[in-house]
């Protein structure tokens, strides 16, 4: 039986290696090479080497810092939403594994708002906040400091319920031996959480901080429905911004290519070193 | 090994959706919705095709017409979310006499990323939409040059052809109007209010008349709603103008519409022949008139100027409801505003349209006559499609079921000289605009189509407006977004590479 599946693997693979290939490979190999490319359709383009990428920051000869403060803009963004949604999915997540009444209701009430599309769920937020805020005449596009605030109260109520139910499995896959035990040498339950619970969590830590960093950095619709980039495209955050430049300015597709080239590389490597990071961290049992 | 290669894979598999949604994922949606659509178009074809044979046995007047349409594939994607259904309709009555037309609609807000898929394919759209010259410069390699084929001919105004690089690109199928939609019965009840700035609507005939009525009703709603008590609008006054709101949904209304009167009295001064086409700097002479009528709107109005951009207004409403008597729109509003369903109290009867009057020209100011709607055909097609497709719009334009969809489903004014008589335009908004047109006053045309890069440049002028009004910027701030970003904008949409 090893045998054959030795033998014949490749056959077993060659499906879903396929889907992979025409899925993500192709499209991922083509879109690079666009980047290089002037173009209208997909199909139609012209080689112009770097220029895309020097556009992205020389405007007309001048230096232009829209795709920059995109980039910061994003980058404080991802780490705010990311200690919140993990350290408040974390903290539900070990109030709702102490078995108190009423749990799974709980459980449920903090995961609906993941059921909800971004975009909807952005479009009911905006309502709540510009009805708040219209009290002291102000709207959530009134300061770019508005909109992300706004963007992380939005998406931290959205994600801290899906993190949470990981929290929930790793922490029930923590062993009760493990935990008697380390009651019975006397730990404390400061001591527990710091040298028992939080080490064995590691790997789902690893996995929820890196979600939460990737769907930071990759955010879309609740950016495009609650701040739509206002005021003046200070509230853009990277994905945005790139589709604005893709569809926004004549003949610009090209370089809106290149930004999501740059864009890639970027957030590949900033997940490579959190990987590195909370992985290390981990223990074996 | 294993967490390396946990990690590996998580990595890969993050990167590889990353950048398949960078770069797909919006047309990815568009392309779904469109397959979709389709595919519905395709059984509708086929279903078409069934009862063509059929039909081809009952009559045989039928059949004889049938020998004239060709059976290249058309293909057109549809811009008007609305008029879907009466296309579907109308390329089935076409397919039923031998025809071969496929009609998709991409979603609304959508029809540059959908167009953009769509051509990509090799059973590209034959029939396409391009707003202005901006998007004939995008696609100028597709657009057939529609100089002296029949549809050309039957054009009655040939202002609205888009002439981009020597070639008819684009051609009307159909114009709209815009200016100022008004309250008839609110406002004749204004006029025998003692003191009265005006006695009749007619004598609003310039910017400075129609901003002392706006003050005075603005400043006197109660006197107003006094003397309406009885009609439909008893108590319902509470503004002269509807709420300028300045959300995504409405802010074109000022970034598009009403910057269009700059726009358009500049382009005017410096000779431009035809100011759909625009130029690639602008000075902003006319901005003082622009930001007068905008302080107008904003100081008239029962809104908070400080949160027009919560997008918790609705200036539609606020006219329907007669809370307002003015309300700058155009003439597709005519639809929402008398239709039953929306519950408004204003009746056809209640409605009428002035021009924007902007201190320039009132004399002879009209209303605002453009489209956005051209018909462009793909150059990248064989010449048997490109046959087909003309022949297909000939046909619409020509043929009784044609101009019955496009006058009366679609209701749209269509600017072709086989749309008389019974097929007149029906929208007394457009009639409004003919009826200004042939009184002398001179339609003041769409200069706005010219717009570079029209996203970017309205977003900057909305955000700078929005500034101006709540008070955390200054006028300066506009001028600067509305001048510089448009020579910046043209700059980089007409650079060549």
């Amino acid at each position: 039986m090893d045998k054959t599946v030795k033998k014949y693997w490749p056959l077993f693979v060659l499906p879903t290696m396929a889907a992979f290939v025409i899925g993500f490979i192709v499209p991922f190999v083509y879109g690079l090479f666009l980047s290089f490319c002037k173009f209208t359709t997909v199909a139609d383009w012209k080689w112009v080497g770097f220029k895309n990428y020097t556009k992205i920051f020389v405007v007309n000869g001048k230096v232009d810092t829209t795709f920059l403060h995109s980039l910061w803009y994003t980058s404080l963004f991802t780490i705010v939403t990311m200690l919140i949604i993990n350290i408040v999915a974390f903290a539900i997540a070990l109030a709702l594994t102490k078995g108190i009444r009423g749990t799974n209701l709980f459980r449920t009430a903090f995961f609906l708002p993941n059921l909800i599309g971004g975009i909807v769920l952005s479009y009911i937020w905006l309502m709540i906040f510009n009805s708040f805020l219209a009290r002291y005449s102000k709207t959530i596009v009134s300061t770019q400091w508005f909109a992300f605030w706004g963007l992380v109260i939005v998406v931290s109520w959205q994600q801290i319920g899906y993190m949470m139910i990981i929290y929930i499995a790793g922490i029930q896959n923590i062993p009760g031996e493990l935990i008697e035990a380390a009651k019975i040498d006397g730990a404390n339950s400061h001591q527990l959480l710091r040298y028992v619970i939080i080490p064995m969590l590691m790997p789902t830590i690893t996995v929820c901080t890196f979600l939460t960093l990737t769907n930071g950095f990759k955010l879309f619709d609740q950016n495009l429905a609650l701040t739509g980039g206002n005021p003046a495209k200070q509230s853009e955050l990277l994905a945005l911004n790139i589709y604005d430049t893709m569809y926004g300015t004549t003949g610009w597709q090209g370089v809106g290519q290149a930004k999501a080239v740059i864009f890639f590389i970027l957030v590949a490597v900033i997940s490579l070193i959190q990987n590195k990071l909370t992985t290390r961290k981990e223990v074996q049992q | 090994m294993k967490k390396r290669t946990v990690s590996l894979f998580l990595t890969t598999a993050m990167a590889a959706a990353l950048l398949a949604g960078c770069g797909s994922s919006s047309s990815g949606t568009a392309s779904s919705t469109a397959s979709t659509a389709a595919s519905t178009a395709s059984t509708e074809a086929a279903a078409a095709a069934s009862t063509t044979a059929e039909a081809a046995d009952t009559t045989a007047t039928e059949a004889a017409s049938t020998e004239e349409i060709p059976g290249g594939r058309v293909y057109l994607l549809n811009f008007k979310p609305e008029t879907d259904e009466a296309w579907q309709d109308l390329a089935q009555k076409y397919n039923d006499l031998g025809g071969n037309v496929t009609v998709l609609t991409a979603a609304d807000g959508q029809y540059a990323t959908t167009l953009q898929s769509e051509m990509a394919k090799s059973a590209a759209p034959t029939i396409f939409n391009i707003g202005s010259s901006t998007d004939a410069q995008t696609w100028d390699d597709y657009t057939y040059d529609l100089k002296d084929t029949d549809l050309y001919n039957h054009v009655s105004d040939h202002s609205l052809d888009v002439v981009y690089n020597g070639k008819v690109a684009g051609i009307a199928n159909c114009y709209e109007c815009y200016g100022i939609i008004y309250n008839k019965t609110i406002l004749d009840a204004y006029c025998k209010l003692d003191g009265a700035k005006v006695t009749s609507v007619d004598d609003i005939k310039d910017f400075d008349t129609l901003k002392a009525v706006a003050d005075d009703i603005n400043s006197r709603v109660d006197d107003l709603n006094a003397a309406l008590a009885g009609t439909a609008f008893d108590g319902t006054v509470t503004e002269a103008f509807a709420s300028a709101g300045l959300d995504d949904g409405s802010s074109w209304r000022f970034s598009g519409h009403l910057a269009n009167m700059p726009l358009y009295y500049e382009f005017k001064d410096d000779g431009v022949e035809d100011p759909t086409q625009g130029e690639a700097t602008i000075k902003g002479t006319y901005l003082d008139n622009f930001k007068n009528v905008w302080d107008m709107y904003v100081s008239d109005s029962a809104a908070d100027k400080a949160t027009l951009a919560s997008g918790s207004y609705n200036a539609e409403e606020e006219l329907g409801m007669g809370e307002a008597v003015f309300y700058q729109n155009g003439d597709w509003e005519y639809s929402a505003l008398t239709n039953a369903d929306n519950g408004y109290l204003v009746t056809a009867d209640d409605l009428d349209m002035m021009p924007i009057y902007f201190g320039v020209d009132d004399a002879n100011e009209g209303l605002c006559v453009g489209t956005e709607n051209h018909w462009s055909i793909n150059a990248k097609c064989s010449q048997d499609e490109i046959d087909a497709s003309l022949a297909f719009l000939n046909w619409v334009i020509t043929s009784d079921e044609g101009r019955d969809a496009i006058d009366n489903t679609m209701g749209l004014s269509a600017p072709f000289d086989t749309f008389t008589g019974d097929y007149a335009p029906t929208n007394p908004f457009s009639a409004k605009a003919s009826e200004l047109a042939s009184a002398g006053k001179t339609s003041v045309a769409w200069a706005f189509n010219a717009t570079p890069n029209v996203d970017d440049w309205r977003k900057g002028v909305v955000s700078a407006l929005t500034a101006y009004t709540d008070g955390s910027g200054d006028w300066d701030a506009v001028k600067t977004a509305f001048v510089d970003g448009w020579n910046d904008q043209w700059k980089l949409a007409h650079e060549s590479n």
